[in-house]
């Protein structure tokens, strides 16, 4: 553990932990967007940036970004100094300017004093923010369906050759993941499409409800080395095989009808 | 010591009180229907509690893309953290026992995590059909109450 002053405050962190975890441990609040407890972080949004700096920098500081800078001994974290605020909202002001239409970024920019953008908006409003969450849950998972194409302004997130992408196993992860749900999926116990493309669902032979795609119980099936029926059961129906179980397990100790 | 959940069925009366203490403890909307700790009802007034049975080799916990299941050692429950759940609902299909529920809702897993080691179910269970037992005796019968002894002698 090392010590470090967050807002004049000292806390103690993981040496080498992202500075962002040890700001939010101190009660600090800082907004993010492409930020995932799951997922490696991966300093797209730049809402996280602080100032750091040490006594022998002479007032020297630096800003970077709190998710991928480690925590080291003695340093002296601000998050809210002028500069910090005045990019934070440069930063939200693009955004607005790109996605006017999406309610996250609307209240995130009206709490950073922000009503409407000073940048021309943008033609074709859209709800994607560009924070690669979608795509880095995909990489985590091991599925690699989806990523971003082109560069600069024509930068977007698709599927290769925005055709049904055929890695795809439909688990609907980057769809959850999405800060501004902006993936347009549907499903339904005999079918999902996401993507454009479609699913079969692995459907319970008692009730016919479904959880998960046959794609996604082939996927874990041969990761966790099980069969892929070990997936067909519901929810609803393993629990009432459980309890018939157990209630046959007392009436043969003579306990319940 | 580790405590475990003791489920005495034949004193399950299918009240839905350990359903509702838990709908309430834990907001999946209020609803008894959307609960952690569900009874099946064999029929008027005899029930079956389920429960997870926090599993030493959890399915859960292997299948979890995420980590986001992860045990409390202080009170021995599996615990889902719900910042790292990116709702892929493997783990939903994984349970062998079905404890594992889909809250659409809040688009996220919902399983028991023995409310950090105090479950609010418990001291809702007229019957005690529902006991919270240090884990060596979990395996032993329940001391009869009141009640069953008198059906039994008849006195």
């Amino acid at each position: 553990m090392i010590t470090l002053t967050i807002n004049g405050k000292t806390v103690r962190a993981r040496e080498g932990s992202p500075l962002l975890e040890a700001i939010r441990a101190a009660g600090v609040e800082i907004p993010t967007l492409c930020h995932h407890e799951a997922l490696e972080p991966w300093g797209g949004c730049r809402l996280c940036l602080v100032d750091v700096t040490r006594p022998e920098w002479k007032g020297w500081a630096k800003m970077v970004v709190s998710c991928m800078y480690p925590a080291e001994e003695g340093l002296i974290v601000q998050t809210h100094t002028e500069r910090v605020v005045e990019t934070r909202k440069v930063v939200l002001d693009l955004l607005l300017a790109r996605c006017p239409e999406t309610p996250l970024i609307q209240k995130l920019a009206r709490e950073h004093g922000i009503e409407k953008s000073s940048y021309p908006p943008n033609p074709e409003p859209t709800d994607c923010i560009l924070c690669g969450l979608c795509t880095r849950v995909c990489d985590h998972i091991g599925v690699f369906a989806i990523s971003s194409v082109n560069r600069g302004a024509g930068r977007e997130i698709a599927p290769p050759f925005h055709e049904a992408p055929p890695d795809c196993i439909g688990c609907l992860a980057c769809a959850e993941v999405c800060p501004t749900s902006c993936i347009p999926y549907e499903t339904s116990d005999a079918k999902r499409t996401i993507w454009n493309k479609t699913f079969e669902m692995v459907r319970c032979p008692t009730c016919g409800k479904a959880h998960i795609t046959t794609a996604q119980a082939g996927f874990y099936a041969g990761r966790n080395g099980v069969p892929r029926s070990y997936f067909e059961t519901c929810d609803a129906c393993k629990r009432r095989e459980m309890a018939h179980t157990f209630s046959k397990l007392s009436a043969g100790a003579g306990g319940v009808r | 010591m580790k405590r475990i959940f003791r489920v005495t069925i034949e004193r399950c009366i299918a009240c839905g009180k350990c359903e509702l203490a838990c709908a309430f403890a834990h907001g999946s909307e209020g609803k008894p229907s959307k609960t952690r700790i569900n009874i099946f009802r064999r029929g008027p007034e005899l029930g079956t509690p389920v429960v997870c049975f926090q599993c030493d080799d959890a399915a859960c916990a292997a299948i979890c893309p995420t980590q986001a299941l992860v045990r409390n050692e202080a009170t021995g429950a599996i615990e889902m953290i719900r910042e790292r759940c990116i709702g892929c609902r493997l783990c939903v299909a994984a349970c062998p026992f079905g404890n594992m529920l889909w809250d659409e809702a809040y688009h996220c897993v919902q399983k028991c995590d023995l409310c950090g080691g105090d479950p609010k179910c418990v001291p809702f269970c007229p019957t005690h059909a529902l006991e919270y037992v240090p884990a060596d005796e979990a395996a032993l019968k329940p001391e009869p109450l009141v009640w069953e002894e008198t059906a039994r002698t008849g006195r």
